[in-house]
Order: structure tokens, then sequence, then C-alpha cells
């Protein structure tokens, strides 16, 4: 497993008494169950796309660790299968990973260490690691595991944890790229499937106050209305920003009325 | 610009697939996630603005679910919508009567879909 030397401990002990070292494992016993499960279910049709255009293994293989996103990997041999020029590929997968933001925006505040007297903050590299494992998987759980956790053991469950799930996705796409074509329609329906209920339901889990159920209950509802009336791509940029806000502004108003 | 692709897809040969994955995929992906360590210097983990960004991020990730299900892709296309809800549904429920055990829900929801998928294959 390569990617856990990005481990920043990893080369030479802490200094101190603790050893980040359990908190890796954590992490990874954490990613090994139900989150790394999902993730290979919805990557395995990412490697049965790759083949599709004709595309050597290995590129759906660095698609899964270097883009890791799976709707901008599918984004992407779509566009690649449609025989679509590469600077509007390049715009699409773009648009499609905007959402990127406000998880990053979240997560990392969570993760980083700031600086305080005698201690350097989280140096800008490691963020710019640790931002390339945030993901909705990667959100949806640490959104939820993190914040009860001492700050110092954060970084290490977060890497054991993102490096888990990526391995698991990355050996699934190698997989799909064999495998897809040769699945009963309603098993490759089960596959897709997976991803769409795993995240429901780590919504749900996460939700923590009125705010949180009126962003998930409010893009259920009005999510058909949307795609009627705005093209694809800005769509979810308008359901976003519009009922995360309208959600947002409920829960001022209750803060204040309170 | 198309012909300085071509040449480009030329010059690098078999290599071409990994190029495109990096330049095309890789980089225009990256961006938001580099953009964002910078856009949240300074912010402290509780900031009213992060409050308002986790809507965000929450109601985007609930529309990414609904529009999955409302025109999905490939196999998951020949499920029934009401079926494809009614399985979400199913989940739920699942995982609420089960004491909120996520495990419980995905298991509910998969084994739902893949009946479905049988009934409406007949």
């Amino acid at each position: 497993m390569i990617p856990l030397s990005a481990s920043p401990d990893s080369a030479s002990p802490p200094p101190g008494p603790s050893s980040p070292w359990p908190h890796v494992w954590a992490g990874v016993r954490a990613g090994a169950g139900l989150p790394a499960f999902m993730l290979m279910c919805s990557l395995v049709g990412v490697g049965g796309l790759c083949r599709d255009v004709g595309y050597p293994m290995g590129a759906g293989i660095i698609s899964t660790l270097f883009i890791w996103a799976a709707p901008a990997q599918m984004v992407f041999f779509g566009a690649v299968a449609a025989g679509t020029a590469m600077p509007f590929i390049a715009l699409a997968v773009s648009l499609s990973s905007v959402r990127f933001i406000p998880m990053c925006m979240t997560l990392l505040p969570l993760l980083r260490q700031p600086a305080s007297e005698g201690r350097k903050g989280t140096p800008t590299w490691l963020l710019l690691l640790l931002s390339h494992y945030i993901a909705v998987t990667a959100w949806v759980e640490g959104m939820r595991r993190l914040p009860p956790m001492p700050r110092e053991a954060r970084i290490p469950f977060f890497l054991g944890f993102s490096n888990t799930i990526i391995t698991a996705a990355t050996i699934a796409t190698g997989v799909g790229y064999f495998l897809i074509g040769q699945l009963p329609p309603p098993l490759a329906a089960a596959l897709l499937f997976t991803s769409p209920a795993y995240f429901t339901l780590a919504l749900m889990n996460n939700a923590r106050m009125t705010m949180d159920w009126l962003a998930i209950g409010l893009s259920f509802v009005l999510m058909p209305v949307i795609v009627r009336f705005v093209p694809s791509g800005p769509d979810l940029m308008v359901s976003g920003i519009g009922i995360g806000t309208l959600a947002y502004l409920v829960h001022r108003v209750r803060r204040e009325v309170a | 610009m198309s012909g300085f692709f071509a040449s480009l897809q030329h010059a690098t040969g078999g290599l071409w697939p990994y190029f495109a994955v990096l330049l095309f995929g890789f980089l225009p992906s990256e961006i938001w996630r580099w953009a964002s360590v910078f856009l949240v210097r300074g912010l402290s983990e509780d900031s009213e603005i992060l409050v308002w960004v986790r809507a965000v991020a929450s109601a985007l990730l609930a529309s990414v679910v609904a529009k999955l299900l409302l025109s999905p892709s490939g196999a998951l296309s020949v499920v029934p919508a009401l079926w494809r809800w009614g399985a979400l549904v199913a989940g739920a429920l699942g995982y609420l009567a089960s004491g909120r055990r996520m495990i419980v829900g995905v298991v509910v929801a998969e084994a739902a879909i893949i009946a479905a998928g049988y009934w409406a294959a007949g």
C-alpha cells in the first residue's frame, strides 16, 4: 500500500509520547467496511467505461488515483466516448468537480492544526495533499467522525481512512475493466444504485440539526422541478447554493427567534 | 486548436490516454481542491460562514443523488423510476428501523433494487 507512506510521520517517530499509528489503523478499519464496499461498487463501472473507449487499464487506474471523483471520471470517459473535443471535456469535468469547494472548505478546517504559540500550523503542502483525498465519501465520513476526535488524531485517521478507500477503489477500477460486461442487468443496476443509497443514508446519519434535514429534504423535493428548467451542469449549482442558502436562512431565523 | 491536440496525441503515441486523463481529467478537477486550501486560510472551524457552506454542501450532495435517480445511466435506467425511489425509501426505513445502522439500510436498498430489476426484466 504505497499511499500509506504519505503519512507525514511515517518516516520518523513524532515528538511526544503519542504515536500516530493507532489513529492511522483506526482510519483503516473505518474505511475498510461500508465506505470501501460502496466505492468498489461505483468504480467497477468506471473501469468498464474506460475499456469501452479503448483506453488501457492503466488509464482507468490513474483516473481513480488522480481524479478521485467517480462522477468526474464518468463525465471524462463518457465525453471521450462521444468524441468530444478535449478542451470541452476539461470544462465538463471541472464543472462536475466544483462541488469539492464546499466540501473541502468544511473538512479542511477540521483537519488542520491551527498555528499557536510555540507550534506551527499544518503546512500548506500537507493541506494540498489532504485536499486531494477529499471527495464525497471522505467528506460525509469525515464530517461525522472527525469532530469528536482530538486534533492530533485527525490527520493520521484521515490518511488511514482515505488511503484505504482509494486503494479499494483503484483495485475495483482494474477489476471492472475486465468484468463489467458480464454481469446480469439487475446486478449491474444494483452496483450503480450503491452510491446513491449510501450517500442518502450517510447524509441522514450526519444530519444534526433542522438545517441539515431541510437541505436534504428540499433537494429531493425540488430537484425534479429544477432539472426541468435548468440545463444539466448548472442545475446542481443552482440547487446546491439555492437550497443550501434557504436552509441556512431558516436556521438563522429560528436561532434569532429562540 | 484541434490540430494542436491531434499533433499532441500523435507525439505522445501510446501514452496519450494517460496524458489525457491527467491534463483534461485530473487538473480541471483538482484546481477546486487546491483553491479551497487557500479559501479557508484564516477561517476557524466554527466560523459562521462555514455553517452556510455546510448547508450548501449537504444540499449539493442530496441533489447529486436525486439527479442520479431522476436520470440514471446504463443498467439502472432499466429499473422503473417508482422502484428506484421505492428502493431508496425502503433503505431509509431499514436504516431508521434498525436503530440508525447504515449497513442495514444499504442491504435493504440493494435487495429492493435487485428484486425490482428481476421483476422489470419479467
